[in-house]
């Protein structure tokens, strides 16, 4: 779960040279009444501040994709599998009858779970339906949804901050992740995508 | 510990860039109209009545509202509040200290530095100002608190309304960065 996830001090460092400001600098017509290095300061400053800012102000419910499409335990996975590529998304939310996640269904479960030799990679799939060893997706034709998928789930609580999030991503190499809340009812999703998009808006909105 | 203390004066970084062209322009053209207005009403309006409106200083803040125009020291609320409270603090401490006039000149422009960095309007010609209200001699002495007014504070007011007809001009100028 999201909160055992420590949270992690950002290193992210900024190589900016001094000519870089200066040449900044000149960029801007008139006076600066500044010295390189104070400017280099400031700047420094600012960044670490405004990481901060997004990363602790931002938090899942402010980005998660709300209208999330899921599945119940007992949905057949050619149904899965269809409903995945009608909505074009590479993962979705398995719900027990109450509305509580149970698990996730990500594009690796069904490659783990089909036939294929190698069960990690796509191509490896490709790969054999080509050496005429037919489809590799038989074998779980009459499986359910919860045969294959990964539970109990990741999940996150609706406060929890991006930077947490983006760990998370790194930590367990996962791409989205279930937003729940106190009773574990799934409220949206979060994926790569959506922390990309939040700080490009924010960027945008600022201009 | 010493090494560290003598290398902090070797500097860290180099000088900022130059301007170009257009900017010592436009520098030019503004501190010409500046000061030419205080000088015109100083000495063809107010010669021979014991008042003038250019004070030295007034030199120095043409330097930072017409040639840095971006410096928060070059903005309105310093412009017009460090010269106006360094006048006050001047006068006073000439009142107070003339018998001292040495003593008077430091307290006047520690003073008037301290109160400017108090009320967010630090303008270094303040200090000359607080300065030439106790070194200025008997014209200025004379004077007394009207000091403060004319020609500081209507003087300072003609220089800023020259910049801020001037400095809007050129696309690359605007001015000010904010009014308080």
């Amino acid at each position: 779960m999201g909160e055992n996830i420590k949270k992690k001090d950002l290193t992210i460092d900024i190589e900016i040279s001094d000519n870089d400001i200066y040449e900044a600098m000149k960029d801007i017509p008139g006076y600066l009444d500044i010295t390189p290095a104070d400017l280099k300061d400031v700047y420094k400053l600012a960044y670490r501040h405004a990481l901060q800012r997004i990363t602790q102000a931002v938090r899942a419910h402010d980005i998660m994709t709300t209208q999330v499409f899921s599945v119940n335990r007992t949905t057949p996975v050619m149904e899965v599998a269809e409903l995945m590529a009608e909505k074009t998304v590479s993962g979705i939310p398995v719900l027990e009858e109450d509305g509580k996640v149970a698990g996730i269904i990500s594009e690796k479960d069904f490659l783990s779970h089909m036939g294929s030799r190698d069960k990690t990679h796509f191509m490896a799939v490709v790969a054999e339906c080509l050496q005429g060893k037919g489809c590799v997706a038989m074998p779980i034709r009459s499986q359910k949804a919860e045969d294959i998928m990964t539970s109990p789930a990741v999940a996150v609580k609706e406060d929890t901050s991006v930077i947490e999030i983006a760990n998370l991503f790194t930590e367990k190499n996962i791409n989205r992740v279930p937003v729940i809340n106190e009773e574990g009812r799934l409220k949206g999703i979060v994926s790569r995508a959506d922390i990309v998009l939040a700080s490009l808006m924010k960027t945008k909105s600022k201009q | 510990m010493l090494s560290n203390y003598f290398n902090k004066m070797r500097g860290t970084t180099k000088s900022p860039p130059a301007v170009n062209l257009s900017e010592i322009f436009w520098s030019w053209i503004g501190a010409f109209l500046g000061i030419s207005t205080v000088a015109l009403i100083s000495y063809k309006v107010l010669e021979g009545k014991g008042l003038t409106m250019i004070i030295g200083s007034f030199g120095a803040s043409a330097v930072l509202i017409y040639g840095a125009v971006k410096s928060p020291l070059a903005q309105p609320r310093n412009l017009l509040g460090g010269h106006v409270f360094s006048a006050i603090i001047g006068v006073t401490s000439y009142q107070l200290f003339q018998s001292h006039i040495w003593f008077a000149a430091a307290i006047a422009v520690a003073t008037a530095i301290a109160f400017m960095h108090a009320t967010k309007t630090l303008h270094p010609p303040g200090g000359a100002t607080a300065l030439i209200a106790v070194i200025g001699g008997e014209s200025v002495h004379k004077l007394g608190y009207l000091y403060a007014i004319i020609p500081t504070a209507v003087g300072a007011s003609i220089m800023l309304a020259v910049a801020l007809l001037i400095n809007n001009i050129p696309k690359s100028r605007r001015y000010p960065e904010f009014w308080l």
